[in-house]
């Protein structure tokens, strides 16, 4: 009779009442009384970490609705705040939700921890949605939001909307008070929105893990990459001497590099003791030839600073904090340089002339010190009133990569791109998904190509915690072409296939050429040399900018972005210098090239071709577009008085050999003329016009056409 | 350059006309006599491929009458079926010193010079007939096969509109400016002119076919299903019809009828490359990329020029991550006419 009585009472509590909370009160479990106690231990150790955890999560929030007027727009935000004492409250939690699954506060409580220490995972779902089941008046009143918040992130957009709109109506009760929350509740409800519709046409790519010799089961994240993605660096709490954060137990942060070779990613190498401290070390950004690495460092009083390091040989430098324009009491970090090294973007939560919280800004090289000029911030087209995070210019000049919380996110930080069209940046464009999502997307850099990005993950499926993927863009779906065939004139024999493929795909690809190799000495044995490259604006006549090879390997790379007649010249001393023309309209696609260059020395008989001297059509007029070649030229040989020269003219094969005599006579009689105007002695120079008798390559293309006409000097006595 | 289907025709039914009006018997032979039966016999042996012969008895008749014009024409057309364009040429220069102002001649001529691979001067006999002569549809309508291999699209429909205008029941002029105004993307002039031929002669399966084609680019896949089943009515063995029939199925979205389409094609014709092509682009459109890799594979084998499968292929080993083997393919299908590949070879095959 007894067992009956309780077995009435197990049933009523249990599934009689389904909807109804049952509390951890000894009255409710009164058959029950020595598994309740030690229950109710659980519940209470639980408690007590629970209760630690959200006072520390609460006390943020509320420092931040503070300080910035909106709410934590994404987990990122609560920077983990009492992520430990949750992870501490989720074993007692369970254990005595094993005793009592009927109790709302006990379910909320697991609820709002694994929301917070595991947002994606399917305990979040099940204790928020049971604690939403059961809850009463007396209840949680926000249990909608954090299970409407953990559909969101879980990408279960209409689920979602259903339980934000149902807080709103909450909220909207006393509007007046709750209007910061109402912003906060209708911005995820629009991030819904705008996940529903981005999801609905996903972006088509290739997501690969970069795989071991990469990723570790730390965490690896903030990827930098060389424009040609020959190196990567990254940000790993590996193990690295064994020094572990107080503040979250993990490996302090440590910067990585790894090569790639044949295609395949070598094992990462920590970059040295210069580089990584016994703190955290992490990289804030490369410039796009890979010689100087931003990195992000911070003490208790600088709020979070940038470094600068620049690779020398095959050690890095030491970091130089960088200037007061940059650096500030508030925290700055994420930088990205220009492909001409002379501006530099980066972002900053300083309070003076943003928008709100982090912003895009930038500097600007001032010519004058060589060092970085006055922060601008990068405007209202671009920053918000929401975080922008992760900067990345691509070094074609034009398109700008970041992250940011405000425009149409799908939730937290998405990654957006703009493009500089004429001075003005163009409205951000969401990168869509599965680029994107709800979670929060930042650190996306972009290979020269702009066919390939980089990025940090903690998706299922990798190494641990977050890994390095690269995103493959595929472009829009291509149709398959179909052969049909029509016998379209009735007197032709022979059917005729239409080889049209659809017009609509279209792939759009960075407008940049990658240029890269080895400077080395001339010789059998190529001596590398670190030797300066100029790359000059041949319209306006001005240097561009100025890179340096590498000084143990001779390696050097240059990206010049569509829509100039670019010289470039390679220069060091003791050697004649090395000048290459290369003339990329604005339609110029990406293209990729090797090229090597042999620098070589001052001696009598060393040749070399003049590739930035250029001439009126059929004329000896010299274009105004080679000054720098000439001025050059003089300097060569105010340099070294003592060098006597010839300077020879050639052309290509069409016209008359007479005709072409006469020209290369006199357009090699015109460059002397100008040198002589330019106080060199006439009695160390030597006209010589050799019409088409010495062609380098075979005219029969254009291409060997296009070489064969050159311009070349020679050292005749030193 | 355009290769004459049925160069001889014209040539041939010009010249047959004429000669039935002078056909005349007699019991007793003059040389004269004599000569127009031999003209007549050698009209025969024209008439059953026997040039030789024809050649002997024109020749025999020429020697007889050594005037005699058509003998010259005819035998320049028994010259030129066995390909001695010199000869022929040589036959009607003789008879256009006899009759300057006849037109005709230098339309014989301008074949002539076409079967010497003379395009230049074939332009300049036709131009100078239609000089002679303004409503010449012949020469009008080779003007226009000339101006489309020249690309002029608007010459090529200005020629054929010539032709029809001076022969209104030309057919393969209305077939022929079609085709022009389709490659212009008037697809609904096109489908006029078709169905203007297709209404002087209704049993041409080509001209259906094209039809179903212009039909097919303007995206009107029931007119375009209904023309190319009617070129099947009137020829069931014409594969391009059936393969295109396929292909507006599957434009359509009828994967299932436009694989029914294909196989009947393969069914007909194992080694049809086509068929196996669109069926890989089945196999694409269903994401079954390997399946979609064999079967390119397999048109490929049958035909090594087939470009489009080249291209397709392609897109399969983008999808099986074989990215240097779809590089290859698709730099082939480039080579082989595929212009859309070079988009993806600028964008994915770098690196």
């Amino acid at each position: 009779m007894k067992k009956s009585i309780y077995t009435f009472l197990f049933l009523n509590t249990f599934f009689l009442l389904p909807a109804q909370s049952v509390e951890f009160d000894k009255n409710n479990f009164l058959t029950r009384k020595d598994e309740f106690k030690d229950a109710m231990r659980k519940y209470e150790a639980g408690l007590i970490f629970y209760t630690e955890g959200r006072k520390d999560f609460d006390d943020f929030r509320r420092s931040f609705i503070m300080n910035k007027k909106y709410f934590p727009i994404s987990l990122f935000d609560y920077r983990h705040s009492g992520d430990q004492s949750f992870r501490n409250a989720i074993t007692p939690l369970t254990d005595a939700n094993r005793f009592n699954a009927r109790s709302v506060k006990l379910n909320y409580m697991l609820g709002f921890s694994w929301f917070v220490t595991s947002p994606l995972s399917k305990e979040t779902i099940h204790y928020l949605e049971t604690a939403y089941a059961l809850q009463d008046n007396s209840g949680e009143t926000d249990v909608a939001y954090w299970l409407a918040w953990a559909y969101h992130l879980n990408s279960r957009w209409d689920d979602a909307i259903k339980y934000y709109e149902e807080h709103l109506t909450h909220l909207q009760k006393r509007a007046k008070a709750n209007a910061l929350a109402i912003e906060d509740v209708n911005k995820k409800i629009a991030e819904c929105h705008s996940g529903k519709t981005l999801s609905a046409k996903p972006e088509r790519v290739f997501v690969d893990n970069l795989g071991e010799n990469v990723n570790s089961h730390f965490p690896e994240y903030s990827p930098s990459i060389t424009a040609d993605e020959g190196t990567i660096f990254f940000t790993s709490r590996r193990p690295n001497g064994g020094k572990r954060d107080v503040n979250d137990n993990g490996y302090f942060e440590d910067v990585y590099s790894s090569a790639k070779e044949k295609g395949k990613w070598q094992a990462a190498k920590s970059l040295g003791k210069l580089i990584n401290t016994d703190g955290h070390d992490a990289t804030a950004g490369l410039s796009p030839d890979g010689t100087k690495l931003f990195l992000y460092r911070s003490t208790p009083t600088d709020g979070g600073d940038i470094y600068q390091s620049e690779l020398l040989g095959s050690e890095w430098r030491t970091p130089v904090h960088l200037n007061k324009n940059i650096n500030t009491k508030f925290r700055e970090m994420s930088v990205s340089m220009s492909f001409d090294g002379k501006r530099l973007y980066f972002i900053s939560d300083r309070q003076i002339g943003g928008f709100g919280g982090n912003d895009i800004y930038y500097c600007d090289m001032d010519a004058a010190t060589g060092d970085w000029g006055i922060a601008k911030n990068l405007g209202a087209e671009i920053n918000t009133k929401y975080d922008e995070e992760a900067v990345f210019m691509h070094p074609d000049g034009k398109t700008m990569y970041f992250s940011s919380k405000g425009y149409n996110s799908m939730g937290g930080y998405d990654v957006f791109k703009s493009t500089l069209v004429n001075g003005k940046w163009s409205a951000p464009v969401n990168l869509g998904y599965p680029i994107n999502g709800p979670d929060d997307d930042v650190y996306f850099v972009v290979s020269g190509s702009g066919n390939r990005a980089y990025f940090a993950s903690a998706k299922p499926g990798g190494f641990g915690d977050h890994d390095l993927y690269k995103i493959t863009f595929l472009g829009p779906e291509k149709s398959p072409l179909l052969s049909t065939q029509d016998q379209l004139l009735a007197m032709v024999a022979n059917p005729v296939s239409d080889l049209k493929t659809q017009s609509a795909v279209e792939v759009k690809s960075a407008k940049l050429t990658i240029l890269k190799g080895l400077i080395y000495e001339e010789g059998e044995k190529k001596k590398p040399l670190e030797s300066s490259i100029e790359l000059i604006d041949n319209e306006k006549n001005v240097v561009l900018a100025t890179f340096k090879s590498n000084s143990s390997t001779g390696k050097y790379l240059v990206t010049l972005p569509s829509g100039k007649n670019y010289g470039l010249v390679v220069k060091n001393e003791g050697y004649l210098f090395h000048s290459e023309n290369f003339d990329l309209p604005d339609s110029t696609d990406f293209q990729e090239f090797n090229l090597d260059i042999a620098l070589k020395k001052i001696e009598v008989g060393s040749i070399i071709i003049l590739k930035n001297i250029f001439f009126d059509s059929g004329k000896s007029t010299i274009r105004s577009e080679s000054a720098n070649e000439l001025a050059r030229l003089v300097k060569l040989l105010k340099d070294n008085p003592s060098l006597k020269i010839e300077i020879s003219s050639h052309t290509d094969n069409i016209g008359s050999d007479d005709y072409n005599m006469k020209l290369s006579n006199e357009r090699s009689k015109s460059v002397v003329d100008y040198l002589i105007g330019h106080s060199v002695p006439a009695t160390r120079l030597v006209a010589k016009g050799y019409g088409e008798t010495r062609p380098v390559e075979s005219n029969d293309t254009a291409e060997g056409r296009q070489n064969n006409r050159r311009t070349e000097f020679k050292i005749l006595e030193k | 350059m355009i290769r004459p289907l049925f160069i001889s025709l014209f040539v041939f039914t010009a010249i047959t006309l004429k000669s039935q009006d002078t056909v005349k018997v007699a019991a007793t032979l003059t040389p004269d006599q004599q000569a127009e039966q031999d003209y007549n016999k050698g009209l025969a042996a024209l008439n059953n491929s026997d040039y030789n012969t024809a050649i002997d008895l024109f020749s025999k008749c020429l020697a007889q009458k050594t005037d005699f014009d058509k003998a010259f024409i005819n035998r320049a057309v028994a010259f030129t079926k066995m390909k001695r364009y010199n000869e022929a040429m040589s036959d009607i220069n003789l008879v256009i010193k006899l009759q300057p102002e006849n037109a005709e001649l230098y339309f014989y001529r301008s074949l002539i010079f076409m079967g010497l691979a003379q395009r230049d001067s074939q332009n300049v006999m036709l131009d100078y007939c239609l000089k002679l002569n303004a409503g010449h549809a012949e020469a009008a309508y080779y003007k226009g096969l000339l101006a489309y291999e020249d690309k002029n699209l608007d010459g090529a429909i200005r020629f054929f509109s010539m032709a029809a205008g001076s022969k209104p029941d030309y057919v393969y002029a209305y077939n022929d400016r079609g085709s022009v105004k389709r490659a212009k993307g008037d697809y609904a002039g096109a489908a006029a002119d078709y169905e203007k031929a297709l209404l002087i002669d209704n049993s041409y399966a080509f001209i259906h076919n094209n039809l179903g084609s212009a039909y097919r680019s303007a995206k009107n896949y029931k007119k375009a299903l209904a023309a190319y089943s009617k070129a099947l009515e009137l020829n069931p063995n014409y594969l391009i019809a059936l393969n295109n029939r396929g292909t507006a199925h599957f434009e359509n979205n009828d994967l299932k009828s436009a694989e029914q389409d294909f196989e009947e094609v393969l069914k007909q014709d194992p080694n049809n490359s086509s068929a196996y092509n669109n069926l890989c682009s089945i196999a694409i459109k269903n994401q079954d990329y390997a399946k979609a890799k064999e079967l390119a594979s397999k048109a490929i084998q049958l035909d090594t020029k087939n470009g489009a499968a080249y291209y397709n292929r392609g897109i399969a080993r983008q999808m099986l991550r074989e990215e240097d083997e779809c590089c290859a393919d698709w730099k082939k299908a480039v080579e082989l006419g595929v212009d859309g590949a070079k988009i993806f070879i600028n964008t994915s095959c770098l690196n």
